[in-house]
């Protein structure tokens, strides 16, 4: 069969089912068995199984330059939480496993944190540390010391256990592939749709990069208008906030009825008769902020727009309110071309949430803890001791 | 460019490696680590989403996830501690008697490798190794 002749699905399904198989093997050649396992066969399966699995990532997502920092503590994250949990599952010594899977936990946290969600990265050390103590006691306490023993030693169906779990993981991947609307072949001439980039974008790239230009031609104002004294070239001036304000007006709208710009074009409907109620086309409070930031930098821009231009006709010398409508203008548009990303910094909302939206089910999470301490204790009791 | 596509794959491979050590491995802990990897998957899942949408809903319920993952814990050591004192091991496939009527049951072939103990070479060889006495009286003081 000519490989060139498949569809990118096929060959997505292909890779996916390749690095899978590897993975069955390398697995399946890893666990525990009384004759002894082959290390080496199974780590370069595994090998084998990641280098397959990252060429497709690579070809397929292309150049991961872009964010350097964030790309590469993504990876460093995601693949050590991999390899420490092939470690756990391949391990015979349960010790060491409860050792790998600390190591599970602490990359676990690291994603979090990319993830923006520091109070949950917090907590999941707090508690897994001492999950993992407890661990660290049950094995101490309950294994025999020292010898090869059953349950350490043996698998159970080593090679249908491995081949359920990728079996597993390739289907979810692949369906992944398949569903993600960014990822599907783009026929030649048509825009490549923008991947499911995180967060949900509100802005797109286009309209983000024309707002932060807009904000480096703002910061220049000091140089268009330095000081006091008359402005030398009033032409050059007034061409430069001329193309800062279409700029900005390009993206936000230059008149709220008309909806000329492209973020308000998007996201709003025009009302069919004069007077019509406007409506938001995505109900996301998201997009409800964006929008109503965006009014705000409309209104800016015009008034900031409006009081470079007197001044340049007239002359006055007024010039520090020009430039503190310009720089309230900058800020505003760089909070919008910033807007959309979760905070890192949401611990108190994050009570905030918890304690009036999920107050109940915060309620029947501590009745839950209640009942399983009350339960753990009534099943550890033994029969007949004293109470 | 990191997209959601990246966090929900990781979140299945762990999800998939959790789930291949809970089905091939014998030892109760083990399965219960196995188990919790398979909670920390699915809690990235939840993370991602949340970011994706701007939304602190997903930092919530992973909450709750690690709130029953508390409550799991605490229940399944409890009943290992039980298990371990029937059966005097730890070794899940000891209670296959548990098993569907009609699958027959599971018997390891294979021998377990056997510990060879190693002639102590700090001793000189003309030396005799001391005996351990268990049969000596402990002393009542």
């Amino acid at each position: 069969m000519n490989p060139s002749s498949l569809t990118p699905t096929q060959l997505a399904a292909g890779q996916i089912a390749l690095a899978a198989v590897l993975a069955v093997a390398g697995f399946a050649l890893l666990v525990p068995r009384p004759r002894g396992r082959r290390v080496a066969a199974g780590v370069a399966s595994l090998l084998a199984a990641v280098a397959v699995f990252a060429a497709w990532v690579y070809k397929t997502f292309g150049d991961p330059m872009p964010d350097l920092i964030g790309t590469a503590l993504f990876y460093l994250f995601s693949g050590s939480a991999l390899l420490f949990g092939t470690v756990l599952v391949t391990q015979a010594n349960p010790g060491r496993g409860a050792i790998a899977f600390a190591f599970v936990i602490l990359s676990t946290c690291g994603l979090f944190l990319l993830l923006a969600a520091p109070f949950l990265m917090a907590a999941t050390v707090i508690i897994y540390a001492g999950a993992i103590i407890v661990t660290f006691l049950f094995v101490l306490m309950l294994s025999h010391a020292g010898g090869p023993s059953d349950e350490n030693n043996r698998s159970r169906e080593p090679l249908l256990g491995s081949l359920a779990g990728f079996a597993f993981t390739g289907l979810i991947l692949f369906t992944l592939y398949v569903s993600d609307a960014g990822l599907k072949p783009v026929a030649a001439g048509e825009a490549p749709k923008p991947a499911q980039r995180l967060p949900a974008q509100v802005l797109t790239p286009d309209e983000r990069a024309a707002l932060l230009s807009a904000v480096e031609k703002l910061d220049a104002v000091e140089t268009q208008l330095p000081g006091d004294g008359p402005v030398a070239d009033r032409g050059a001036v007034r061409d430069h906030f001329d193309a800062v304000r279409d700029q900005i007006g390009a993206v936000v709208g230059s008149d709220a009825r008309s909806r000329d710009g492209s973020l308000p074009a998007r996201l709003e409907k025009v009302p069919t008769q004069p007077g019509g109620k406007v409506a938001p086309l995505r109900g996301d409070q998201q997009a409800a902020r964006v929008l109503k930031r965006a009014a705000e930098v409309r209104r800016l821009n015009e008034t900031a727009h409006d009081a470079v231009s007197s001044h340049l006709l007239d002359g006055k010398p007024d010039r520090p309110t020009v430039k503190a409508q310009l720089h309230k203008l900058r800020d505003e548009v760089v909070l919008l071309a910033g807007s959309g990303d979760l905070p890192a910094r949401n611990v108190s909302n994050l009570g905030y949430l918890l304690y009036t939206d999920h107050l109940l089910a915060v309620e029947l999470a501590g009745t839950l803890l209640l009942v399983a301490t009350i339960g753990a204790i009534a099943i550890a009791q033994r029969k007949g001791a004293a109470a | 460019m990191i997209t959601l596509w990246h966090y929900l794959a990781v979140a299945a491979a762990l999800f998939g490696i959790g789930l291949v050590g809970f089905l091939t491995r014998r030892n109760m802990i083990t399965m219960f680590l196995c188990a919790e990897m398979m909670f920390q998957g699915v809690a990235i899942n939840f993370a991602a989403f949340g970011r994706y949408h701007g939304n602190l809903q997903g930092q919530a319920f992973v909450l709750f996830i690690i709130a029953v993952a508390a409550c799991e814990a605490g229940i399944a050591l409890a009943l290992f501690l039980t298990l371990y004192r029937r059966g005097r091991s730890l070794d899940a496939s000891d209670w296959q008697a548990l098993r569907e009527a009609g699958v027959p049951p599971v018997i390891d072939t294979e021998p377990l490798p056997t510990e060879v103990t190693v002639p102590d070479d700090l001793l000189a060889p003309a030396g005799v190794r001391p005996k351990t006495a268990p049969t000596e009286e402990p002393a009542n003081v």
